[in-house]
């Protein structure tokens, strides 16, 4: 776990300050430098296609993927949590509304849903959060109201009732505090789902749009230049490997901890 | 069993109800119609051309006929491939990926059960730690990274496979694309195999089995391995949706020609008819899929079949 949460630190810290500390900016273009190898001058990693600092673009670009990612996995939580805990307060018939709402969504294809979207509506990164944190809050609400069903038995909450508390008094400050460790877990779990997701659309050129980079585009223009530049492949590719393989880890461990 | 499917059937008839639906609103309110070309046409064309493709028709009209359309598989012309229809395009790009798909599905299974499977019959050693690290591993890595590196390290530097294309059809251009697809599924079959059989090699009838003085082959076999692949067959239904946008991504790849190229193609130059199409494929797919992962879930495990 201290490995873990170490490594993630790390990856953040040097997403948000990184850029600062390097002379060329993601989409400043060297015109005496296309294509350049690893230590070219001040590119430590080299050059892309048409000039532009690979560092500094894998820099902004993790900035980029990990910004999407949060913002995606708070509209996820946020949704989530809410349509869960009504749910599960509620009981009864709503309940079963709400939850068969969330059984139908589930079996949409939804990654092809979003794409249709793209297509329907322009490509933005606002849309891009926007749909994954749709697909996303369904585990979120799942989980949320399975946790509320079995705390509204619970003796506190019966006494909080007795003592006269209003229902949202009592979701807001008996309930929901119990079910933060559970809803942390899962929104742990949910980044790399998230991560994954844009890394996916921008790698098919549907996500993130040029100059503006991320993971998944630099994956893309490595792959298209793998034959004559491979680090531009490898730099990006260790980067989402480490970020995807510690959110899985920490978010087990979590999950573990508060569900055992 | 019949009930079984039947029931299922009529499940996701409300499914695709809401993606044709949803498909036919979105394409209604998107900016920019079908007509808006470089140079603003003359009324009398336009008009033509709304009545012609029955745009002047009240709405739920409209929606009538698409079904219908639908029904006879029929999903309209496609904007950017000229000269094709969707149902051209679907025909030529879906039996390359169902190929794709079908040949990863059976080697994430085989890989999958394989080492989920033997860690868990030495659970606690170090084989078994080994195993569930690359599981966890290659479940952590997306399609886009292990394809590029496939293609990296086994076409370019090693120069043994072909890297692009499907050439004349042979074989070798279907092995590196099969293996990039399958690996991600391959790990997490591999952990739910080691998660169930794990689970079950503690049960009763187990402890039972060895008591009776069985061989350990003959217990696994026998005894454990039907109920600890039921977590495998549940997971059968997302895994077919997660074979199907990682076909999407390994078609881009490795330059193959299937459905998924045409999407992303699609896509890129909003060609609404061409992406509908393929959503509606695609979802029909996956609930397909969902409703084998039932089947063969009421088949491992007699419980579940009322």
């Amino acid at each position: 776990m201290r490995l873990v949460s170490l490594l993630l630190i790390a990856v953040v810290a040097v997403a948000l300050l990184g850029p600062l500390a390097i002379e060329w900016r993601y989409d400043s273009i060297d015109w005496s430098a296309v294509h350049a190898p690893p230590l070219t001058g001040t590119h430590l990693f080299g050059t892309d296609a048409v000039g532009r600092d690979l560092l500094a673009r894998t820099l902004v670009g993790t900035r980029v993927t990990l910004g999407v990612a949060a913002a995606a996995a708070m509209v996820a939580l946020v949704v989530g949590v809410a349509w869960g805990a009504t749910a599960g307060w509620c009981g009864g018939k709503i309940d079963e509304a709400m939850m068969r709402v969330v059984d139908a969504l589930y079996a949409l294809p939804f990654m092809f849903v979003v794409i249709l979207l793209m297509v329907v509506f322009g490509r933005s990164i606002l849309l891009v959060f926007l749909g994954i944190g749709m697909v996303e809050w369904l585990t979120m609400a799942r989980v949320v109201r399975g946790q509320m069903l079995s705390l509204r038995q619970r003796p506190f909450v019966i006494a909080a009732e007795a003592a006269g508390a209003g229902p949202v008094r009592i979701v807001l400050t008996h309930m929901l505090p119990n079910i933060a460790g559970v809803a942390i877990a899962y929104l742990l779990l949910t980044l790399p789902q998230v991560v994954m997701i844009e890394s996916f659309l921008s790698f098919l050129g549907l996500g993130v749009q040029e100059p503006m980079t991320s993971l998944g585009i630099l994956l893309k223009d490595g792959a298209d230049d793998m034959d004559i530049a491979p680090h531009a492949l490898l730099l990006p590719g260790v980067i989402l490997m480490v970020i995807l393989l510690c959110l899985t880890r920490a978010g087990e461990l979590l999950r573990d901890r508060y569900t055992a | 069993m019949l009930h079984l499917i039947r029931s299922r059937l009529f499940a996701a008839i409300p499914t695709l109800a809401a993606v044709i639906l949803l498909s036919f609103v979105l394409m209604r309110i998107a900016p920019g119609g079908p007509f808006d070309g470089e140079r603003p046409l003359d009324p009398q064309t336009r008009a033509a051309l709304t009545s012609a493709y029955g745009l002047d028709r009240p709405l739920v009209e409209q929606i009538g006929r698409y079904l219908w359309r639908l029904l006879h598989g029929d999903f309209g012309p496609s904007l950017v491939y000229r000269d094709f229809t969707v149902s051209d395009l679907i025909a030529r790009g879906l039996p390359v990926s169902l190929t794709l798909g079908a040949l990863a599905l059976l080697l994430a299974l085989l890989l999958g059960l394989a080492a989920g499977l033997s860690a868990a019959a030495r659970a606690g050693r170090p084989v078994d730690h080994a195993l569930m690290m690359v599981a966890t591993l290659l479940t952590a890595l997306p399609t886009f990274v292990v394809g590029p590196l496939l293609a990296l390290v086994f076409g370019l530097w090693a120069g043994w496979l072909p890297i692009s294309g499907l050439g004349d059809g042979d074989a070798a251009h279907l092995i590196l694309p099969v293996i990039a697809l399958a690996l991600p599924s391959a790990g997490a079959i591999a952990k739910l195999a080691r998660a169930g059989l794990a689970d079950v090699l503690g049960q009763d009838h187990v402890l039972m089995a060895r008591a009776r003085g069985l061989p350990s082959y003959r217990i696994l076999i026998v005894h454990a391995l039907r109920p600890a692949l039921v977590p495998v067959a549940s997971y059968l239904g997302p895994a077919a949706a997660g074979l199907l946008t990682g076909a999407v991504v390994v078609e881009t790849v490795f330059a193959l020609p299937g459905l998924g190229r045409y999407f992303v193609q699609g896509a890129l130059n909003r060609d609404y008819p061409l992406v509908l199409g393929v959503v509606l494929i695609y979802a029909s797919l996956i609930i397909l899929f969902n409703l084998l992962a039932d089947l063969a879930y009421g088949w491992l495990d007699p419980r579940a079949r009322d």
